[in-house]
């Protein structure tokens, strides 16, 4: 049997069989989605903010109310809207538009929700389960005392409200030669959406109060104020039928953005394995009684294809799990977004992408951590030398999202021909449709590189294992000279 | 006689050191030959450049008669001085994997393995990883480990570092088995005695160069004859009373209030006439016993005391 294989066989065995691996295994997917979804969870969890307006002007403090009433009722058929087109795209709009008539005929949020809600229970019951609950993220109460001044114990939290809730802050409205000034009082500095909101309520405020003194009728200015054009965006290759741009046509872009993480991620935690796998050796003291069987060269390429095969083993793992749940996922949820997004995972061209882009990006940043590892004595000495090699691996993970903002960017372009940057910018790129002159030349300089990294990956390994050259005997030596 | 390891004219450089300078000699089939000398000499980087872990910089070497190939180095057992096991493999797997790497069939090493276990008295023990067992059964693994493929030649780096007395004798009759079963075996150590009591031949290594090569009976007769004088009480001094007449003598810690000294026979003395000198200056001897030299006292007479290995390891 070749010493090649048996290496590698041995590494492959040792991995699969620590219990660490098993526990990545199933955790790994565990974490990702509780990642994916813990912000809103998060967000859904904490309770609405407590807020008060006071105003010179009643008129002012009715206008900023509106506002988050305004702001809130958005929030809620937004989070309608998203959860139908996930579910049921079908029966959306009619949910949508119980929603709107429920609030012109003056029902508060509760009733809007309850009558999108009814359109659901009788149409597509199944899609009740998970119908969301809107919770405002503030709410308004009056002030519990005259005054910002007076307002102060419950500010800084040393008073609560009569019903036991913090006051998170303050508007208070003044009017300064006629033009209002807002002020926001709050303990937390950073979060200054509340001012915005009041902003926006008395600019509008301001124009209507311009153009009624033009002579303008209320109602006409607050129609100009709605005014709100369609956008409608359309890709020039497509065909004119099929040119509009929908969530199908950006679905590839998100998919390739998450493979593109997820990619980078995997490239880094084995390339981290044979790291510590090379380190071990060198401090189990066996590399000594390996090299009188297998050659440096052997070694390295038995060590590439031991954690190659762990690779093989997650993905066949996460590649069933996720492939089945994408697949049910793009059956099921059908012209949804989600849908659609499930459908781009399984795209083969995307998938080719990835498995060419992991082969590629394994083999050079593997044997480069391989050849760093053979150079150190232990995990410590290794992490100073790893530290150039981490920033070169962030730059890809820095152009991912200018990538997906403009995929031909010229410096995104111009760092696809960086062989260590290729793997995951061309997948990145690869929605927005790649030439042939790009996939060959970038493909060849891959290769390329793979051959160059792999054998300058070998001098060094063969320098570190066999003639024990380490950052320790450098370091000795430069201080003698 | 037939050579199961041939060097001729080895040199090893690193930059501008020269670790091992035109070496040559000869290990022969069936023979157990020590390679000695003190820390630093060049003795593991001779054995790395005999197993092909490095290529000399100058010089050849016939491996069981012919180059330093793969197929050759399957034939040749090696503990190296730097050793070590997978530790989270069992004994077991560990001697196999290795046999397996210099060709064993599968079945073959892990039958091997479990007999070698068992006839070291690691039976029960063949089955716990490696990081659970002491340290001189872990070592006692990689020896087998060495010679589980059944090699031709086995080479072993300081095999008897780190190891008890008891386990030293353990490993000395399995060396003693290893050549009565035919198999040639070269090891380096910086301890005279093991090499002393096992090895035919013996190569003496100082500061990278050879100082000796030889048998060891022919090594104990470079080294002067010595012989061991007691005299009576605590103030009589032997060594003034024999000056002038040639002798060289060390005192040694006497016994019973009385002085002990160790005399050198050299320059044409032998202990006859050291005796007719100490009945004519009247010395009160309590013990007058000629010794054999010791291969010690041989290395210092060869390449001086700077140079040489610690006497008892």
């Amino acid at each position: 049997m070749s010493p090649i294989f048996l290496v590698a066989r041995r590494d492959y065995f040792a991995y699969i069989g620590a219990w660490g691996f098993w526990l990545s295994l199933i955790t790994a997917p565990l974490i990702l989605a509780i990642l994916m979804f813990a912000p809103v969870l998060l967000a859904r969890a904490e309770p609405p903010r407590v807020l008060t307006i006071i105003a010179d002007n009643a008129s002012d403090a009715a206008a900023v109310t509106g506002e988050f009433e305004d702001l809130a009722r958005r929030s809620a058929r937004a989070e309608i809207n998203a959860y139908l087109a996930a579910t049921a795209p079908t029966i959306a709009p009619d949910a949508l538009a119980a929603f709107d008539a429920a609030v012109e005929q003056g029902g508060d949020n509760r009733a809007a929700v309850a009558a999108a809600r009814a359109v659901v229970t009788e149409r597509v019951p199944q899609a009740l389960r998970a119908f969301p609950q809107p919770s405002p993220r503030y709410v308004l109460t009056p002030p519990p005392m005259a005054g910002v001044e007076a307002l102060r114990p419950y500010l800084d939290g040393t008073q609560t409200l009569a019903d036991g809730r913090t006051l998170f802050g303050a508007i208070n409205i003044r009017r300064e030669a006629d033009a209002p000034v807002i002020e926001y009082w709050s303990l937390n500095l950073s979060h200054n959406e509340p001012t915005l909101i009041a902003q926006r309520a008395m600019r509008l405020t301001m124009q209507r109060e311009a153009l009624a003194g033009q002579g303008l009728d209320p109602l006409e200015a607050d129609r100009l104020n709605a005014f709100d054009p369609r956008i409608v965006q359309f890709d020039p290759r497509a065909a004119a039928v099929d040119a509009e741009v929908t969530a199908r046509q950006r679905a590839p872009a998100y998919a390739a953005l998450a493979l593109a993480f997820i990619l980078w991620s995997i490239v880094f935690s084995v390339a981290n394995m044979l790291l510590s796998s090379v380190i071990e050796e060198k401090s189990n003291k066996i590399l000594d009684t390996l090299l009188t069987s297998v050659t440096p060269m052997e070694l390295l390429i038995g060590k590439l294809l031991g954690v190659a095969g762990v690779s093989a083993t997650l993905f066949l793992f996460w590649g069933a799990l996720g492939g089945t749940l994408l697949s049910i996922a793009a059956t099921q949820l059908g012209d949804s977004v989600l849908g659609q997004v499930a459908a781009a995972f399984l795209d083969a061209r995307l998938l080719t992408a990835f498995a060419i882009g992991f082969i590629a990006g394994y083999l050079m940043y593997g044997a480069i951590f391989l050849a760093l590892g053979s150079l150190c004595e232990s995990i410590q000495e290794a992490q100073t030398l790893l530290g150039p090699v981490a920033l070169v691996l962030a730059i890809p993970m820095m152009l991912v999202m200018p990538a997906m903002d403009n995929p031909n960017a010229p410096i995104i372009q111009a760092a696809s021909w960086v062989p260590l940057f290729t793997p995951f910018l061309m997948l990145m790129r690869a929605p927005a449709g790649l030439d042939w002159v790009e996939i060959a030349g970038q493909g060849a300089l891959m290769v390329l590189a793979v051959i160059v990294v792999l054998w300058l990956a070998a001098r060094v390994f063969k320098a570190g294992v066999v003639d024990q050259v380490s950052m320790s005997s450098w370091r000795g030596r430069k201080a003698k000279d | 006689m037939n050579a199961a390891l041939e060097a001729e004219g080895l040199v090893k450089r690193y930059g501008a050191r020269t670790a091992v300078q035109d070496l040559s000699f000869t290990v022969p089939q069936g023979s157990i030959y020590g390679v000695l000398g003190p820390n630093g000499a060049g003795k593991s980087t001779t054995l790395r450049m005999l197993v092909g872990v490095l290529r000399p910089t100058e010089g050849h070497i016939s491996l069981l008669g012919g180059p330093v190939t793969r197929e050759a180095l399957r034939r040749v057992g090696y503990l190296p001085e730097e050793r070590g096991l997978y530790r989270s493999m069992s004994a077991r797997s560990a001697i196999a994997y290795l046999a397996r790497l210099k060709g064993t069939p599968s079945g073959k090493a892990f039958k091997r393995a479990d007999a070698l276990l068992n006839d070291h008295g690691l039976g029960k023990v063949k089955r716990k990883k490696v990081k659970t067992l002491s340290k001189g059964m872990a070592q006692k693994v990689q020896v087998l480990a060495a010679i589980a493929h059944e090699p031709d030649l086995i080479i072993f780096d300081e095999p008897f570092s780190g190891l008890d007395p008891v386990n030293q004798r353990v490993l000395e009759e399995t060396i003693r088995a290893q050549a009565a079963a035919g198999r040639t075996i070269l090891f380096s150590t910086h301890v005279m005695e093991h090499a002393e009591r096992l090895c035919d031949r013996i190569l003496l290594i100082a500061h990278g160069s050879k100082a000796f090569e030889g048998t060891v009976r022919d090594a104990l007769a470079l080294a002067p004859s010595v012989a061991v004088l007691e005299t009576d009480g605590a103030d009589y001094d032997l060594n003034a009373a024999l000056a002038g007449r040639g002798f060289t003598m060390s005192e040694e810690l006497g016994e019973h209030g009385n002085r002990r000294w160790r005399v050198k026979l050299e320059n044409g003395h032998n202990s006859r006439q050291l005796l007719q000198a100490c009945v004519e200056a009247g010395a009160p001897l309590s013990l007058f016993e000629p010794a054999r030299a010791s291969l010690h006292e041989a290395f210092v007479s060869l390449v001086g005391d700077k140079a040489m290995p610690d006497a008892a390891g």
